[in-house]
Protein backbone atom coordinates (compact mmCIF):
# COMPACT_ATOMS: atom_id res chain seq x y z
CA UNK A 1 0.00 0.00 0.00
CA UNK A 2 1.33 3.39 -0.76
CA UNK A 3 -0.44 6.95 0.02
CA UNK A 4 -0.31 8.19 3.35
CA UNK A 5 -3.66 7.56 3.66
CA UNK A 6 -5.48 4.58 2.89
CA UNK A 7 -9.02 3.41 3.28
CA UNK A 8 -10.19 0.15 2.04
CA UNK A 9 -13.64 -0.63 2.03
CA UNK A 10 -14.98 1.33 4.56
CA UNK A 11 -18.41 0.57 6.15
CA UNK A 12 -20.38 2.05 9.01
CA UNK A 13 -23.96 1.90 9.97
CA UNK A 14 -25.98 3.20 12.94
CA UNK A 15 -29.88 2.21 13.87
CA UNK A 16 -32.06 4.82 13.89
CA UNK A 17 -35.05 4.76 16.15
CA UNK A 18 -38.22 4.24 13.90
CA UNK A 19 -41.10 5.70 15.54
CA UNK A 20 -44.86 6.40 15.10
CA UNK A 21 -46.77 9.49 14.93
CA UNK A 22 -48.09 10.94 18.22
CA UNK A 23 -49.51 9.21 21.59
CA UNK A 24 -50.04 5.68 19.83
CA UNK A 25 -46.33 5.56 18.32
CA UNK A 26 -44.98 6.38 21.64
CA UNK A 27 -46.64 4.12 23.56
CA UNK A 28 -45.77 1.45 20.99
CA UNK A 29 -42.45 2.44 21.16
CA UNK A 30 -42.19 1.99 24.53
CA UNK A 31 -43.46 -1.66 24.49
CA UNK A 32 -41.51 -2.21 21.21
CA UNK A 33 -38.97 -0.17 20.11
CA UNK A 34 -38.44 -0.73 16.61
CA UNK A 35 -35.16 0.32 14.92
CA UNK A 36 -33.89 0.41 11.22
CA UNK A 37 -30.09 0.52 10.25
CA UNK A 38 -29.00 2.97 8.09
CA UNK A 39 -25.80 3.00 6.34
CA UNK A 40 -23.69 6.26 6.42
CA UNK A 41 -20.57 4.87 4.49
CA UNK A 42 -21.63 1.92 2.67
CA UNK A 43 -18.71 1.06 0.95
CA UNK A 44 -15.53 3.61 0.40
CA UNK A 45 -12.37 2.98 -0.71
CA UNK A 46 -9.80 5.50 -1.69
CA UNK A 47 -6.00 6.87 -1.36
CA UNK A 48 -4.01 9.88 -0.69
CA UNK A 49 -0.62 11.19 -1.16
CA UNK A 50 1.73 12.78 1.16
CA UNK A 51 1.01 16.49 0.55
CA UNK A 52 -2.52 16.01 -1.63
CA UNK A 53 -5.05 18.68 -1.07
CA UNK A 54 -8.30 16.37 -2.09
CA UNK A 55 -11.81 17.99 -1.79
CA UNK A 56 -14.44 15.79 -0.46
CA UNK A 57 -17.79 16.66 -1.38
CA UNK A 58 -21.55 14.90 -1.54
CA UNK A 59 -24.79 16.15 -0.66
CA UNK A 60 -26.12 16.02 3.21
CA UNK A 61 -26.23 12.69 4.90
CA UNK A 62 -23.61 11.39 2.12
CA UNK A 63 -21.42 10.27 4.80
CA UNK A 64 -18.19 12.85 4.61
CA UNK A 65 -18.61 13.55 8.13
CA UNK A 66 -18.62 10.05 9.62
CA UNK A 67 -15.54 9.04 7.25
CA UNK A 68 -14.33 12.11 8.52
CA UNK A 69 -14.52 10.97 12.31
CA UNK A 70 -13.15 7.56 11.21
CA UNK A 71 -10.35 8.92 10.33
CA UNK A 72 -9.46 10.95 12.54
CA UNK A 73 -9.98 8.04 15.09
CA UNK A 74 -13.48 8.97 16.59
CA UNK A 75 -15.57 6.55 15.83
CA UNK A 76 -15.11 2.53 15.13
CA UNK A 77 -15.99 1.82 11.64
CA UNK A 78 -18.10 -1.94 11.26
CA UNK A 79 -16.08 -3.07 8.69
CA UNK A 80 -13.08 -1.91 6.41
CA UNK A 81 -9.64 -0.95 7.00
CA UNK A 82 -8.28 2.77 7.75
CA UNK A 83 -4.45 2.59 7.59
CA UNK A 84 -3.02 6.73 7.58
CA UNK A 85 0.67 7.79 8.33
CA UNK A 86 1.05 3.69 8.91
CA UNK A 87 -1.17 3.47 12.21
CA UNK A 88 -4.86 2.67 12.29
CA UNK A 89 -6.52 5.17 13.78
CA UNK A 90 -9.58 3.94 15.96
CA UNK A 91 -7.16 1.52 17.35
CA UNK A 92 -4.40 3.43 18.21
CA UNK A 93 -6.02 6.83 19.11
CA UNK A 94 -3.70 8.36 21.49
CA UNK A 95 -0.65 8.33 19.69
CA UNK A 96 -2.40 8.69 16.35
CA UNK A 97 -4.16 12.12 16.84
CA UNK A 98 -0.90 13.74 18.13
CA UNK A 99 -0.11 13.61 14.04
CA UNK A 100 -3.41 15.40 12.87
CA UNK A 101 -5.19 18.55 12.81
CA UNK A 102 -9.26 18.21 12.13
CA UNK A 103 -11.55 21.49 11.91
CA UNK A 104 -15.39 20.69 12.26
CA UNK A 105 -16.47 24.05 11.14
CA UNK A 106 -19.64 23.30 13.05
CA UNK A 107 -17.88 22.60 16.41
CA UNK A 108 -15.46 24.72 17.70
CA UNK A 109 -12.77 23.27 19.65
CA UNK A 110 -12.37 26.37 21.78
CA UNK A 111 -12.93 27.03 25.60
CA UNK A 112 -16.11 29.77 24.98
CA UNK A 113 -15.20 31.45 28.16
CA UNK A 114 -11.94 31.58 27.87
CA UNK A 115 -9.90 34.30 25.48
CA UNK A 116 -8.93 32.80 22.17
CA UNK A 117 -5.07 33.32 23.01
CA UNK A 118 -5.89 30.75 27.03
CA UNK A 119 -7.33 27.88 24.21
CA UNK A 120 -4.05 28.26 22.18
CA UNK A 121 -1.99 27.98 25.71
CA UNK A 122 -4.10 24.58 26.68
CA UNK A 123 -3.37 23.42 23.38
CA UNK A 124 0.46 24.30 23.78
CA UNK A 125 0.23 21.96 26.78
CA UNK A 126 -1.92 19.35 25.54
CA UNK A 127 0.28 18.57 22.49
CA UNK A 128 3.68 19.10 24.88
CA UNK A 129 4.30 21.32 21.62
CA UNK A 130 8.20 22.56 22.15
CA UNK A 131 7.96 26.48 22.95
CA UNK A 132 10.20 27.55 20.06
CA UNK A 133 7.39 25.72 17.53
CA UNK A 134 4.49 27.35 19.63
CA UNK A 135 5.67 31.06 19.57
CA UNK A 136 6.87 30.61 15.74
CA UNK A 137 3.45 28.89 14.39
CA UNK A 138 1.32 31.54 16.48
CA UNK A 139 3.12 34.42 14.87
CA UNK A 140 2.97 33.05 11.85
CA UNK A 141 -0.51 31.97 11.33
CA UNK A 142 -1.31 34.92 13.07
CA UNK A 143 0.00 37.29 10.72
CA UNK A 144 -1.30 35.20 8.00
CA UNK A 145 -4.98 35.23 9.13
CA UNK A 146 -4.62 38.63 10.34
CA UNK A 147 -5.55 37.61 13.96
CA UNK A 148 -3.91 40.14 16.53
CA UNK A 149 -6.80 42.39 16.86
CA UNK A 150 -8.78 39.40 19.51
CA UNK A 151 -6.37 37.15 20.27
CA UNK A 152 -7.70 38.14 23.40
CA UNK A 153 -11.03 38.45 23.49
CA UNK A 154 -13.22 35.60 25.04
CA UNK A 155 -14.34 32.76 22.21
CA UNK A 156 -17.94 33.64 23.09
CA UNK A 157 -18.10 37.30 21.41
CA UNK A 158 -16.00 36.79 18.34
CA UNK A 159 -18.03 36.87 15.29
CA UNK A 160 -18.72 33.46 13.37
CA UNK A 161 -15.66 34.42 10.77
CA UNK A 162 -13.20 35.12 13.46
CA UNK A 163 -13.97 32.51 15.53
CA UNK A 164 -13.63 29.95 12.64
CA UNK A 165 -10.06 31.04 11.74
CA UNK A 166 -9.13 30.81 15.64
CA UNK A 167 -10.73 26.90 15.56
CA UNK A 168 -8.16 26.76 12.56
CA UNK A 169 -4.97 27.73 13.87
CA UNK A 170 -6.08 25.42 17.15
CA UNK A 171 -5.61 22.62 15.11
CA UNK A 172 -2.35 23.60 13.38
CA UNK A 173 -0.44 24.84 16.11
CA UNK A 174 1.10 21.93 16.97
CA UNK A 175 2.66 21.03 13.15
CA UNK A 176 0.26 17.77 12.13
CA UNK A 177 1.37 16.13 9.13
CA UNK A 178 -2.57 15.73 8.10
CA UNK A 179 -5.48 18.14 8.22
CA UNK A 180 -8.84 17.39 7.96
CA UNK A 181 -11.17 19.95 7.36
CA UNK A 182 -14.94 19.53 7.69
CA UNK A 183 -17.07 22.59 6.32
CA UNK A 184 -14.17 24.93 7.28
CA UNK A 185 -16.21 27.57 5.62
CA UNK A 186 -19.85 27.62 6.62
CA UNK A 187 -21.41 30.55 7.58
CA UNK A 188 -18.68 32.64 7.14
CA UNK A 189 -18.94 35.91 4.54
CA UNK A 190 -17.38 36.48 1.41
CA UNK A 191 -13.95 37.89 2.62
CA UNK A 192 -13.74 35.46 5.18
CA UNK A 193 -14.08 33.01 3.11
CA UNK A 194 -11.35 33.65 0.59
CA UNK A 195 -8.68 34.79 3.40
CA UNK A 196 -9.57 30.99 4.31
CA UNK A 197 -8.81 29.49 1.51
CA UNK A 198 -5.58 31.44 0.62
CA UNK A 199 -4.14 30.30 3.47
CA UNK A 200 -5.00 26.74 3.41
CA UNK A 201 -3.58 27.03 -0.22
CA UNK A 202 -0.74 28.66 1.22
CA UNK A 203 -0.31 26.00 3.77
CA UNK A 204 -0.71 23.34 2.02
CA UNK A 205 2.28 24.97 -1.04
CA UNK A 206 4.60 25.83 1.91
CA UNK A 207 4.37 23.14 4.46
CA UNK A 208 3.41 19.95 2.41
CA UNK A 209 0.47 19.29 5.09
CA UNK A 210 -2.03 16.43 3.58
CA UNK A 211 -5.59 17.87 3.80
CA UNK A 212 -9.08 16.22 3.12
CA UNK A 213 -11.14 19.20 2.67
CA UNK A 214 -15.34 19.06 3.00
CA UNK A 215 -17.51 21.98 1.85
CA UNK A 216 -20.63 22.61 0.24
CA UNK A 217 -19.38 25.61 -1.58
CA UNK A 218 -17.95 24.61 -4.89
CA UNK A 219 -15.41 27.77 -4.57
CA UNK A 220 -13.96 26.52 -1.51
CA UNK A 221 -13.41 23.14 -3.89
CA UNK A 222 -12.24 25.24 -7.36
CA UNK A 223 -9.72 27.60 -5.13
CA UNK A 224 -8.17 25.15 -3.48
CA UNK A 225 -7.96 21.81 -4.32
CA UNK A 226 -6.68 19.68 -7.21
CA UNK A 227 -8.42 16.58 -6.68
CA UNK A 228 -11.96 15.61 -5.78
CA UNK A 229 -13.49 13.04 -4.12
CA UNK A 230 -17.60 12.71 -4.25
CA UNK A 231 -19.40 10.31 -2.42
CA UNK A 232 -23.23 10.22 -2.43
CA UNK A 233 -25.54 7.41 -0.07
CA UNK A 234 -22.50 6.19 0.97
CA UNK A 235 -20.60 5.35 -2.38
CA UNK A 236 -18.10 6.64 -4.04
CA UNK A 237 -18.92 8.51 -7.33
CA UNK A 238 -16.16 10.07 -8.12
CA UNK A 239 -12.85 10.55 -7.46
CA UNK A 240 -9.96 12.39 -10.11
CA UNK A 241 -8.81 15.70 -11.36
CA UNK A 242 -11.18 18.49 -10.93
CA UNK A 243 -10.76 19.26 -14.58
CA UNK A 244 -11.86 16.17 -15.27
CA UNK A 245 -14.82 16.21 -13.76
CA UNK A 246 -16.05 18.96 -16.35
CA UNK A 247 -14.36 16.41 -18.99
CA UNK A 248 -16.69 13.60 -17.53
CA UNK A 249 -20.01 15.35 -16.74
CA UNK A 250 -19.61 19.06 -18.07
CA UNK A 251 -19.82 18.24 -21.64
CA UNK A 252 -22.55 20.89 -22.19
CA UNK A 253 -21.72 24.47 -23.33
CA UNK A 254 -24.14 26.78 -23.59
CA UNK A 255 -24.27 29.70 -26.39
CA UNK A 256 -25.91 32.61 -25.96
CA UNK A 257 -26.43 34.98 -28.68
CA UNK A 258 -27.83 38.12 -29.17
CA UNK A 259 -29.17 39.34 -32.93
CA UNK A 260 -29.30 42.99 -34.55
CA UNK A 261 -32.64 42.16 -35.80
CA UNK A 262 -35.68 40.01 -35.07
CA UNK A 263 -34.59 37.06 -37.28
CA UNK A 264 -35.99 33.27 -36.39
CA UNK A 265 -33.23 30.80 -35.41
CA UNK A 266 -33.69 27.70 -37.95
CA UNK A 267 -33.10 24.52 -36.04
CA UNK A 268 -29.54 22.44 -36.02
CA UNK A 269 -29.28 19.58 -35.72
CA UNK A 270 -28.23 18.30 -31.94
CA UNK A 271 -28.40 21.86 -30.77
CA UNK A 272 -31.71 22.52 -28.47
CA UNK A 273 -32.54 26.49 -29.18
CA UNK A 274 -34.94 28.35 -27.07
CA UNK A 275 -35.66 32.08 -25.97
CA UNK A 276 -34.13 32.53 -22.82
CA UNK A 277 -36.01 36.19 -22.44
CA UNK A 278 -39.22 36.92 -23.30
CA UNK A 279 -39.30 40.45 -23.28
CA UNK A 280 -36.45 40.41 -25.88
CA UNK A 281 -37.26 38.35 -28.87
CA UNK A 282 -33.24 39.25 -30.57
CA UNK A 283 -31.92 36.93 -27.73
CA UNK A 284 -31.12 33.26 -28.27
CA UNK A 285 -29.90 30.66 -25.91
CA UNK A 286 -28.25 27.06 -27.89
CA UNK A 287 -27.03 24.93 -25.63
CA UNK A 288 -25.35 21.54 -26.92
CA UNK A 289 -22.74 18.58 -26.34
CA UNK A 290 -18.93 19.96 -27.47
CA UNK A 291 -18.62 16.10 -28.27
CA UNK A 292 -21.07 15.97 -30.67
CA UNK A 293 -21.25 19.22 -32.25
CA UNK A 294 -17.55 21.22 -33.45
CA UNK A 295 -17.60 24.88 -31.68
CA UNK A 296 -16.07 26.41 -34.34
CA UNK A 297 -18.11 25.21 -37.05
CA UNK A 298 -21.38 26.23 -35.27
CA UNK A 299 -19.44 29.55 -34.52
CA UNK A 300 -18.56 29.80 -38.11
CA UNK A 301 -22.03 29.28 -39.15
CA UNK A 302 -23.81 30.98 -37.08
CA UNK A 303 -21.65 34.43 -38.24
CA UNK A 304 -22.11 33.74 -41.68
CA UNK A 305 -26.26 32.39 -41.50
CA UNK A 306 -27.48 35.46 -39.10
CA UNK A 307 -26.71 39.57 -38.27
CA UNK A 308 -24.72 38.50 -34.88
CA UNK A 309 -24.51 41.41 -32.49
CA UNK A 310 -22.82 39.44 -29.41
CA UNK A 311 -22.08 35.83 -28.52
CA UNK A 312 -21.12 34.25 -25.67
CA UNK A 313 -20.05 30.44 -24.54
CA UNK A 314 -19.83 29.17 -21.40
CA UNK A 315 -18.84 26.14 -19.54
CA UNK A 316 -21.18 24.88 -16.85
CA UNK A 317 -20.03 25.98 -13.77
CA UNK A 318 -18.61 22.75 -11.41
CA UNK A 319 -21.76 23.75 -8.82
CA UNK A 320 -24.33 23.13 -11.44
CA UNK A 321 -22.40 19.31 -12.67
CA UNK A 322 -22.40 18.63 -9.18
CA UNK A 323 -25.75 19.05 -9.07
CA UNK A 324 -26.11 17.07 -11.60
CA UNK A 325 -24.13 14.02 -10.45
CA UNK A 326 -26.59 14.23 -6.89
CA UNK A 327 -29.58 14.89 -8.84
CA UNK A 328 -29.18 11.87 -11.06
CA UNK A 329 -28.88 9.87 -8.68
CA UNK A 330 -32.94 10.71 -7.49
CA UNK A 331 -34.38 9.90 -11.17
CA UNK A 332 -32.48 6.59 -11.07
CA UNK B 1 3.10 9.57 31.87
CA UNK B 2 3.15 13.30 31.00
CA UNK B 3 1.03 15.27 33.77
CA UNK B 4 1.31 18.83 32.59
CA UNK B 5 -1.87 18.80 30.19
CA UNK B 6 -3.75 16.99 33.48
CA UNK B 7 -2.49 20.09 35.20
CA UNK B 8 -3.26 22.15 32.35
CA UNK B 9 -6.84 21.08 32.24
CA UNK B 10 -6.90 20.98 36.44
CA UNK B 11 -5.98 24.94 36.47
CA UNK B 12 -8.54 26.00 33.09
CA UNK B 13 -11.16 24.02 35.21
CA UNK B 14 -10.23 26.14 38.56
CA UNK B 15 -10.49 29.51 36.66
CA UNK B 16 -13.31 28.65 34.87
CA UNK B 17 -15.37 28.20 38.45
CA UNK B 18 -14.31 31.89 38.93
CA UNK B 19 -15.99 32.97 36.18
CA UNK B 20 -20.14 32.83 37.93
CA UNK B 21 -19.41 34.92 41.34
CA UNK B 22 -23.08 35.42 42.01
CA UNK B 23 -23.87 31.35 41.51
CA UNK B 24 -20.90 30.91 44.19
CA UNK B 25 -21.64 33.07 46.62
CA UNK B 26 -25.65 32.24 46.56
CA UNK B 27 -24.28 28.04 46.62
CA UNK B 28 -21.96 29.15 50.13
CA UNK B 29 -25.20 30.48 51.86
CA UNK B 30 -27.62 27.43 50.61
CA UNK B 31 -24.80 25.00 52.81
CA UNK B 32 -24.93 27.28 55.25
CA UNK B 33 -29.21 27.86 55.39
CA UNK B 34 -28.95 23.63 55.15
CA UNK B 35 -26.89 23.34 57.98
CA UNK B 36 -28.47 25.29 60.35
CA UNK B 37 -31.88 24.45 59.22
CA UNK B 38 -30.90 20.75 60.07
CA UNK B 39 -29.55 22.09 63.41
CA UNK B 40 -32.69 23.40 64.53
CA UNK B 41 -34.51 20.35 63.41
CA UNK B 42 -32.35 18.40 65.45
CA UNK B 43 -32.16 20.73 68.87
CA UNK B 44 -35.94 20.45 68.71
CA UNK B 45 -35.94 17.25 68.62
CA UNK B 46 -33.26 16.50 71.37
CA UNK B 47 -34.96 18.70 73.31
CA UNK B 48 -33.70 18.84 76.82
CA UNK B 49 -32.34 15.09 76.62
CA UNK B 50 -28.13 15.31 76.50
CA UNK B 51 -27.99 12.08 74.39
CA UNK B 52 -30.14 10.09 72.19
CA UNK B 53 -28.64 6.37 72.04
CA UNK B 54 -25.75 6.93 72.98
CA UNK B 55 -24.93 10.03 70.51
CA UNK B 56 -24.90 13.21 71.90
CA UNK B 57 -26.35 16.74 70.12
CA UNK B 58 -22.81 17.51 69.07
CA UNK B 59 -22.05 14.62 67.19
CA UNK B 60 -24.95 15.13 65.04
CA UNK B 61 -24.44 18.69 64.74
CA UNK B 62 -20.43 17.74 63.99
CA UNK B 63 -21.96 15.52 61.56
CA UNK B 64 -23.94 18.06 59.42
CA UNK B 65 -21.24 20.62 59.63
CA UNK B 66 -18.42 18.10 58.05
CA UNK B 67 -20.97 16.16 55.83
CA UNK B 68 -22.54 18.66 54.53
CA UNK B 69 -19.66 21.21 53.78
CA UNK B 70 -18.11 18.27 52.21
CA UNK B 71 -20.89 17.66 49.97
CA UNK B 72 -20.28 21.51 48.86
CA UNK B 73 -16.69 20.67 48.37
CA UNK B 74 -16.70 17.47 46.98
CA UNK B 75 -17.04 18.58 43.32
CA UNK B 76 -18.98 16.28 41.00
CA UNK B 77 -20.14 17.49 37.73
CA UNK B 78 -22.68 14.08 36.44
CA UNK B 79 -23.24 15.40 33.05
CA UNK B 80 -20.05 15.73 32.35
CA UNK B 81 -19.91 13.35 29.92
CA UNK B 82 -23.43 12.90 29.04
CA UNK B 83 -23.46 16.30 28.20
CA UNK B 84 -20.47 15.86 25.41
CA UNK B 85 -22.40 12.66 24.12
CA UNK B 86 -25.33 14.94 23.96
CA UNK B 87 -24.08 17.96 21.82
CA UNK B 88 -21.62 16.11 20.19
CA UNK B 89 -18.31 18.03 21.88
CA UNK B 90 -17.31 14.54 22.80
CA UNK B 91 -15.36 14.25 19.36
CA UNK B 92 -13.59 17.33 19.76
CA UNK B 93 -12.00 15.73 23.31
CA UNK B 94 -11.66 12.60 21.37
CA UNK B 95 -8.98 14.57 19.14
CA UNK B 96 -6.87 15.15 21.74
CA UNK B 97 -3.47 12.96 22.63
CA UNK B 98 -4.57 12.51 25.95
CA UNK B 99 -6.61 10.18 28.14
CA UNK B 100 -10.41 11.21 28.38
CA UNK B 101 -10.55 9.83 31.85
CA UNK B 102 -7.45 11.29 33.18
CA UNK B 103 -9.09 14.47 31.70
CA UNK B 104 -12.35 14.10 32.93
CA UNK B 105 -10.70 13.40 36.52
CA UNK B 106 -8.38 16.27 35.91
CA UNK B 107 -10.85 18.83 35.50
CA UNK B 108 -12.76 17.55 38.25
CA UNK B 109 -9.72 17.61 40.45
CA UNK B 110 -9.58 21.32 39.40
CA UNK B 111 -12.99 22.34 40.37
CA UNK B 112 -12.84 19.90 43.29
CA UNK B 113 -10.02 22.38 44.66
CA UNK B 114 -11.74 25.53 43.93
CA UNK B 115 -15.00 24.07 45.80
CA UNK B 116 -12.92 23.14 49.05
CA UNK B 117 -11.14 26.60 48.90
CA UNK B 118 -14.20 29.02 48.36
CA UNK B 119 -16.94 26.80 49.33
CA UNK B 120 -16.45 24.19 51.96
CA UNK B 121 -13.94 26.48 53.95
CA UNK B 122 -16.61 29.27 54.47
CA UNK B 123 -19.64 27.68 54.70
CA UNK B 124 -17.42 25.51 57.45
CA UNK B 125 -16.39 28.32 58.95
CA UNK B 126 -19.85 30.31 59.00
CA UNK B 127 -20.73 26.38 60.10
CA UNK B 128 -18.75 26.37 63.16
CA UNK B 129 -19.28 30.16 64.15
CA UNK B 130 -23.23 29.44 63.35
CA UNK B 131 -23.81 26.32 65.44
CA UNK B 132 -20.16 25.44 66.80
CA UNK B 133 -18.76 21.62 66.75
CA UNK B 134 -16.62 18.98 68.25
CA UNK B 135 -13.21 19.38 68.20
CA UNK B 136 -11.44 16.31 66.68
CA UNK B 137 -10.55 13.66 68.89
CA UNK B 138 -7.25 13.60 68.82
CA UNK B 139 -4.26 14.91 66.25
CA UNK B 140 -3.73 11.56 64.62
CA UNK B 141 -7.84 11.44 64.41
CA UNK B 142 -7.63 14.63 62.44
CA UNK B 143 -4.68 13.36 59.82
CA UNK B 144 -6.77 10.04 59.66
CA UNK B 145 -9.79 12.04 59.27
CA UNK B 146 -8.11 14.21 56.15
CA UNK B 147 -7.25 10.69 54.27
CA UNK B 148 -10.54 9.08 55.02
CA UNK B 149 -12.01 12.47 53.26
CA UNK B 150 -9.99 12.38 50.13
CA UNK B 151 -10.72 8.69 49.80
CA UNK B 152 -14.51 9.64 50.20
CA UNK B 153 -14.21 12.03 47.69
CA UNK B 154 -12.75 8.83 45.35
CA UNK B 155 -15.65 7.04 46.38
CA UNK B 156 -18.40 9.84 45.40
CA UNK B 157 -16.46 10.84 42.06
CA UNK B 158 -16.48 7.11 41.13
CA UNK B 159 -19.79 6.17 41.38
CA UNK B 160 -20.58 9.27 39.26
CA UNK B 161 -18.13 8.01 36.77
CA UNK B 162 -19.69 4.84 36.36
CA UNK B 163 -23.18 6.80 36.37
CA UNK B 164 -22.20 8.64 33.63
CA UNK B 165 -20.95 6.15 31.38
CA UNK B 166 -24.66 4.82 30.71
CA UNK B 167 -24.72 7.67 28.28
CA UNK B 168 -23.34 5.98 26.26
CA UNK B 169 -26.60 4.15 25.43
CA UNK B 170 -29.19 5.86 27.27
CA UNK B 171 -28.08 9.30 26.37
CA UNK B 172 -30.22 11.38 28.62
CA UNK B 173 -29.34 9.72 32.36
CA UNK B 174 -31.14 12.31 34.28
CA UNK B 175 -33.31 9.98 36.20
CA UNK B 176 -30.75 7.51 36.71
CA UNK B 177 -28.24 10.87 38.13
CA UNK B 178 -31.79 11.34 40.70
CA UNK B 179 -31.38 8.23 42.36
CA UNK B 180 -28.15 7.79 42.46
CA UNK B 181 -28.23 11.19 44.06
CA UNK B 182 -31.00 10.46 46.34
CA UNK B 183 -28.88 7.60 47.40
CA UNK B 184 -26.22 9.26 48.47
CA UNK B 185 -28.16 11.89 50.50
CA UNK B 186 -30.19 8.96 52.28
CA UNK B 187 -28.21 6.80 52.79
CA UNK B 188 -24.38 8.34 53.09
CA UNK B 189 -25.67 9.75 56.60
CA UNK B 190 -26.19 13.27 55.35
CA UNK B 191 -29.01 13.55 56.21
CA UNK B 192 -29.78 11.59 58.66
CA UNK B 193 -26.77 10.51 60.40
CA UNK B 194 -26.46 6.61 60.08
CA UNK B 195 -26.40 6.30 64.06
CA UNK B 196 -30.41 6.81 63.89
CA UNK B 197 -31.29 4.55 61.21
CA UNK B 198 -32.91 1.20 62.23
CA UNK B 199 -30.26 -1.96 62.80
CA UNK B 200 -31.70 -3.79 59.38
CA UNK B 201 -31.01 -0.65 57.29
CA UNK B 202 -27.48 0.28 58.59
CA UNK B 203 -26.61 -3.49 57.73
CA UNK B 204 -27.21 -3.09 54.46
CA UNK B 205 -25.70 0.20 54.31
CA UNK B 206 -22.46 -1.68 55.07
CA UNK B 207 -22.83 -3.28 51.88
CA UNK B 208 -23.20 0.03 49.64
CA UNK B 209 -20.67 2.52 48.98
CA UNK B 210 -22.46 5.24 50.19
CA UNK B 211 -21.50 5.08 53.74
CA UNK B 212 -17.86 5.95 52.56
CA UNK B 213 -18.18 8.56 51.42
CA UNK B 214 -19.15 11.21 54.34
CA UNK B 215 -19.82 8.73 57.48
CA UNK B 216 -16.62 7.06 57.73
CA UNK B 217 -14.51 10.42 57.95
CA UNK B 218 -16.60 11.86 60.41
CA UNK B 219 -16.67 8.81 62.70
CA UNK B 220 -13.11 8.62 62.28
CA UNK B 221 -13.16 12.37 63.35
CA UNK B 222 -15.15 11.74 66.48
CA UNK B 223 -13.05 8.77 67.41
CA UNK B 224 -15.58 6.14 67.42
CA UNK B 225 -13.43 3.80 65.77
CA UNK B 226 -10.56 1.26 66.59
CA UNK B 227 -7.54 1.58 65.06
CA UNK B 228 -8.18 -1.78 63.05
CA UNK B 229 -11.73 -0.26 62.21
CA UNK B 230 -10.10 2.32 60.69
CA UNK B 231 -8.01 0.72 58.63
CA UNK B 232 -10.79 -1.73 57.89
CA UNK B 233 -13.04 1.12 56.35
CA UNK B 234 -10.17 2.85 54.92
CA UNK B 235 -9.09 -0.21 52.69
CA UNK B 236 -13.15 -0.54 52.38
CA UNK B 237 -13.13 2.82 50.72
CA UNK B 238 -10.10 2.17 48.47
CA UNK B 239 -12.03 -1.18 47.05
CA UNK B 240 -15.05 0.79 46.28
CA UNK B 241 -12.87 2.97 44.17
CA UNK B 242 -11.08 0.47 42.23
CA UNK B 243 -14.37 -1.64 41.88
CA UNK B 244 -16.40 1.90 40.32
CA UNK B 245 -13.23 2.84 38.97
CA UNK B 246 -13.24 -0.86 37.26
CA UNK B 247 -17.04 -0.81 36.21
CA UNK B 248 -16.77 2.81 34.62
CA UNK B 249 -13.61 1.61 32.21
CA UNK B 250 -15.28 -1.03 31.14
CA UNK B 251 -18.27 0.67 29.96
CA UNK B 252 -15.67 2.96 28.41
CA UNK B 253 -14.32 0.94 26.29
CA UNK B 254 -17.57 -0.25 24.84
CA UNK B 255 -19.31 2.64 25.28
CA UNK B 256 -16.59 4.74 22.36
CA UNK B 257 -17.46 1.37 19.95
CA UNK B 258 -21.07 2.56 20.36
CA UNK B 259 -20.13 6.29 20.00
CA UNK B 260 -22.44 7.56 16.71
CA UNK B 261 -22.41 11.14 16.41
CA UNK B 262 -25.04 12.73 14.48
CA UNK B 263 -25.26 15.92 12.12
CA UNK B 264 -22.21 17.82 11.36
Amino acid sequence: MDGLITVEHLHKSYRISKRGKGIPGMLANLVAPKYEKKDAVKDISFQIAEGEMVGFIGPNGAGKSTTIKMLSGILYPDSGQILVDGKVPYRQRKQYVGNIGVVFGQKSQLQWDLPVIDSFELLKAIYRIPDQTYKRNLARFTEMLDMQEFLKQPVRQLSLGQRMRADIVAALLHDPKIVFFDEPTIGVDVVGKETIRTFIRELNAQDQITMLFTTHDMQDIEKTCKRLLIIDQGNKVYDGALSGIREMYGTTRTLDLELQTEVQVAPIPHVTISRPDDSNPRKWQLQFDHHAVSVQELMGFLLATYPVRDLNISEPEIESIIRNIYGGRQSE
Amino acid sequence: MNLKPYIAYARKSFLMRSAYRFDHIMQILSTCLQIFIYWEIYRSLYGSSIEVDGISFGMVTTNFVLSLGFSAGFYVNDFYLPQKIWDGSLVTELLRPISFRGRMLAENIGNGVFSMLFRFLPAFVIGVVLVGICPPESAAALGLFLVSAALGYGVLWTISFAVQMTAFWLVNIWSIVTIKNVCINILSGSMIPIWFMPEWLRNLIDFTPFSSIYFTPVQIYLGQLSGREIAGKCLLQVVWIVCMYGIGSVLWKRGQRKLVIHGG
